[in-house]
């Protein structure tokens, strides 16, 4: 009786086992990241290396829009569906704590054996509740583009941008001082950020309560309003402006100083379409009272939590985030490593549009904007308040005000405090 | 009567069919998540059963209700510029005699171009300094001027259809008609107000409420050219639901947000049909 | 009825509505640094960089195929299903019409933006995800409601003496309205198949959330992969909008020749 029953129970278990390798799909590893231009140029060389290196894996690249709002929608809706792949996914810096916790991407300590090689702030914005989901691949910073043939220096802190500004635009030289992203859009949390930062100011706290409304943030924001009102540096139309609108207005001679993304710095060096080739530099943002800082950009792989190979994901985003490839993709694409090291490697000379020691100062100075999973709907807060003070819908200290009570609410809703 | 009563469930079953078989599951499916507290980014609360509540946070939500007031004025101005418009424009191919097809092609044309490229268009046409239609105004970072553009881009790229379907309704009407008017004496003011008007009635019944709807939910037009901004000035209720949902992660807020906007366009259509005279719901 | 004053009204509506397209066609041949050069008036030199990069770099006839099999397709359907239901509501008498008709309109207003998660959901467990039936289906939720709505009203418009006359010669209810209706409303099933037609080929949500690759993306969700994190390439983004337009303005003249301008004379009187 027995035997008859464990016979049957191994004849079941068999063909359970064959059914489910039936419906298990192939080997295939399905990486879903940007795909454009260079980037897609060199992603696709370093997976058909890495495919090599593992003959019975098939990886599959599987374009996604670069419109951040567009990503995240299609992410969202894969993830939630329990979808196993894409397997290998790439982040938005600001996305790893809302994915991690969702409960849609895996811990990863264990793909970064070397942790202190990455820069802290990219690190740090990969962490939520103590493990870390995701690993920095590349890295955005803001920075301060100036004209060469204006002034001789670029500015340290924002009294000498102003006046350097003010004289070049008085001069006729130019049409505006500084251009910067003041569309109501995540682009304006940054550059809002950078000034903050500068004057003393954060967003939040060490422990996590909201401080956006501190003198310094209002100091901040005032500065912003001024510049566009009443010092007249910044040109009104910046409050529909994205980052290609600046780029246009600095790479057209229009405007002194632009704040904007390293991604400018190689089409603003092409002479065939710039008008200001071989006439700008690259700079750390100014400060105030605070210090210089650059609002962190850029990418992050992480690994999809119901992937069925997690494995073979490990190994492609451990070898996809290794100096060799960091630096490989400078070269192509042009975007800086999140690594430190690799930034004194003599391959990096020229791969960058701007020195690497220069590059690599900037990224130290970087600022994570704050690691929370409602971090989304905050700086939606921020953006709608900080907008309306822009345009003169209410005063800079109303709108912190009301943004810092609105945040604080949120977060006591969620039981939430941002964890670094 | 009972066999056109056969007749009638026999011609209707394939449409419900399909509608009961790709549309009806979402529908509930939304429903029901509205009745729940449900943030995706936030798994350890769950998904506790809460009832209305969400609906009457939105109720109480002072961001929802200034977008449903501004989509209610976006939708009043657009669709009466739009019927306006499109009577006009169907009046004028329904006479044009020679060059009607290109005349066609270059009225629908805005209407074949997907609404972000439409969007675009009306963006660089307004974004100063290099807008032909700027004039060095900040049309899009002021707060009542940014709905020029928006309205704008709404009414060129949607006119067109109304025109279309007006145009087809004009034709239908039999030409003897007119003539016995004229023969009458009748002006051709008289002719277009006691003939053209009423037999015109049901296409402008059907253009109305497609408009208004469509009006109603408007996204991408709003999204392209000022992302609801300057603040939330221009904010409309589908991209208040569109944050709340695929942004914010807040499935069940934002489920119950879909649940009103599609009830308010709903009870608008009952509406339309009870107060036009119904001629399309009416028996003969 | 034809006077000056219209002649001139014509032409003025018929300008605004060509002025931006206008715009358009010439910006799609502008070096892109000009675009945002400050100086709007007509650029120096045209270029054709963009359409070159469009089939060169992007295979754009992959989703102008794509599109027009999925509108195509939604629209035969549409119609084809539409037109028996549009005929029960507008011409039969029967209990519960005005519920139907209601009923109808509510699955098409529903907002789009809810139904994508549980549409997709619904999707993937068919397997339907990145193929056309699973395009085509979402599509009838808007498509269809449209066709019922727009047939039920112009059939209302046709008079219903020939078919009474067909039937009072002893046609049955059916045959009367296939032999005699039906080509009556051609002109107004035309009209319903290229609005249904336009609406599908305009969807972007529905098919960027649907598909997962170039081999079914449509051109919406084409021209919204062509833009990079922060650029736009507008350029691109105008011609691809151009040539999307040519197969739409093809078939667009193509039907509307068969739109023929009201009944034919003796059709009524005789």
């Amino acid at each position: 009786m027995i035997s008859a029953v464990r016979r049957a129970t191994a004849g079941l278990a068999g063909a359970l086992l064959a059914l489910a390798a039936c419906s298990h799909r192939p080997d295939v590893l399905t990486f879903s990241g940007s795909v454009l231009g260079a980037e897609g140029t060199i992603v696709r060389r370093q997976i058909d290396r890495f495919a090599r290196q593992h003959p019975g894996l098939t990886i599959e690249v599987r374009a996604t829009p670069d419109a951040a709002d567009q990503r995240h929608q299609l992410y969202v809706q894969w993830l939630n569906a329990w979808a196993a792949d894409p397997d290998v996914l790439q982040l938005d810096v600001v996305w790893t704590p809302e994915f991690a916790a969702a409960g849609w991407i895996l811990p990863i300590d264990d793909a970064v054996t070397d942790a202190d090689d990455f820069f802290p702030a990219a690190l740090s914005a990969d962490r939520w509740r103590g493990r870390l989901y995701a690993v920095p691949w590349f890295v955005d910073a803001g920075m301060l583009y100036w004209r060469t043939d204006l002034m001789d220096a670029p500015p340290d802190t924002f009294d000498a941008l102003t006046t350097i500004a003010r004289g070049a635009v008085a001069d006729g030289r130019v049409a505006s001082g500084f251009v910067w992203q003041g569309a109501r859009y995540e682009g304006l949390v940054t550059v809002f950020l950078e000034h903050l930062i500068g004057f003393g100011g954060r967003i939040l706290d060490d422990d996590g309560r909201v401080v956006v409304d501190s003198p310094a943030g209002i100091q901040a924001l005032t500065f912003m309003c001024d510049a566009i009102h009443r010092t007249r540096i910044v040109p009104e139309a910046v409050l529909t402006w994205q980052e290609e609108q600046t780029r246009f207005s600095f790479q057209n001679g229009r405007a002194a100083f632009m704040r904007n993304w390293p991604y400018a710095a190689a089409l603003l060096g092409d002479p065939a379409q710039s008008a200001v080739a071989g006439r700008f530099a690259v700079a750390p943002m100014p400060h105030a009272a605070g210090r210089s800082a650059a609002a962190l950009g850029g990418a992050q792989l992480a690994i999809n939590a119901r992937t069925r190979q997690p494995e073979a994901a490990r190994a492609l985003v451990r070898y996809l985030t290794a100096p060799e490839q960091m630096i490989e993709r400078a070269q192509v694409a042009g975007q800086f490593p999140a690594r430190r090291r690799v930034y004194d490697d003599p391959r990096l000379k020229d791969a960058l549009p701007i020195p690497p020691a220069t590059a690599r100062a900037i990224v130290e100075h970087a600022v994570a904007r704050p690691v929370t999973p409602v971090y989304t709907q905050l700086s939606g807060i921020l953006q709608i308040h900080l907008h309306r003070a822009l345009t003169q819908q209410e005063t800079p200290a109303a709108a912190l005000h009301a943004a810092a009570a609105a945040m604080r609410r949120l977060l006591d809703d969620a039981g939430l405090t941002a964890v670094s | 009567m009972k066999r056109d009563t056969r007749l009638a469930w026999t011609l209707l079953a394939p449409m419900l069919i399909v509608l009961a078989a790709i549309a009806l599951a979402p529908l509930v499916m939304t429903i029901w998540e509205s009745l729940h507290r449900h943030d995706l980014r936030m798994p350890w609360i769950g998904r506790p059963y809460i009832g209305l509540a969400n609906y009457a946070t939105a109720a109480a939500d002072a961001r929802f209700g200034a977008a449903l007031l501004h989509t209610a004025v976006f939708t009043g101005i657009s669709v009466a510029l739009e019927l306006t418009l499109g009577l006009l424009l169907a009046l004028a191919l329904d006479n044009v005699r020679r060059g009607r097809g290109a005349a066609r092609l270059i009225v629908l044309l805005p209407w074949a171009l997907p609404t972000v490229v439409a969007a675009l268009v009306w963006r660089f046409l307004f974004e100063s300094p290099a807008g032909l239609l700027a004039f060095d105004v900040e049309w899009l970072s002021r707060p009542i001027a940014a709905w020029v553009p928006i309205v704008l881009a709404d009414v060129w790229k949607s006119t067109p259809f109304v025109a279309l379907l007006l145009l087809a309704g004009l034709q239908a009407i039999d030409p003897a008609l007119y003539d016995a008017a004229r023969l009458d004496g009748a002006t051709a003011w008289r002719r277009f107000t006691n003939i053209t008007l009423p037999l015109l009635r049901p296409a402008l019944l059907v253009a109305l409420i497609f408009r208004t709807l469509d009006a109603f939910r408007v996204f991408d037009v709003v999204y392209v050219l000022t992302g609801g901004g300057p603040g939330t000035a221009t904010e409309v209720v589908s991209l208040y639901a569109f944050t709340s949902l695929l942004q914010d992660l807040r499935f069940g807020y934002g489920s119950a947000l879909s649940v009103t906007i599609f009830g308010v366009t709903f009870m608008l259509a009952l509406l339309y049909i009870r107060a036009l005279g119904a001629p399309v719901a009416e028996d003969a | 009825m034809t006077r000056a004053a219209p002649r001139i009204g014509i032409f003025l509506l018929i300008a605004i509505w060509a002025l931006p397209l206008l715009w358009m066609l010439i910006a799609s041949v502008t070096p892109e640094s000009r675009l945002f050069g400050g100086a709007p008036a007509m650029p120096g030199a045209f270029v054709l960089d963009h359409y070159r990069a469009l089939f060169a770099e992007r295979a754009f006839w992959r989703p102008v195929r794509n599109s027009l099999i999925v509108a195509a397709t939604t629209t035969v359907f549409a119609v084809a299903i539409g037109v028996w239901a549009a005929y029960a509501l507008a011409r039969l008498r029967f209990r519960g019409r005005a519920v139907t008709l209601s009923a109808v309109l509510a699955v098409s207003t529903f907002p789009q933006i809810s139904i994508v998660s549980p549409l997709y959901l619904l999707l993937r467990r068919a397997g339907l995800i990145d193929t056309y039936p699973g395009l085509v289906l979402p599509y009838l939720t808007f498509a269809l409601p449209l066709a019922v709505w727009l047939l039920t009203g112009f059939f209302r418009q046709l008079p219903g003496e020939l078919e009474d006359a067909a039937r009072m010669d002893g046609a049955s209810r059916l045959r009367a309205a296939v032999e005699v209706t039906l080509p009556l409303a051609a002109p107004a099933i035309a009209t319903t198949a290229i609005l249904t037609f336009l609406y599908a080929w305009n969807e972007f949500l529905f098919a960027l959330s649907f598909t997962l690759g170039p081999e079914r993306q449509t051109v919406p969700v084409a021209i919204a992969l062509f833009r990079g994190q922060y650029q736009v390439p507008w350029g691109q983004i105008l011609a691809a909008a151009v040539v999307a337009s040519l197969p739409v303005a093809i078939i667009v003249l193509a039907f509307q020749r068969r739109i023929v301008k009201g009944l034919t004379a003796g059709a009524v009187k005789g």
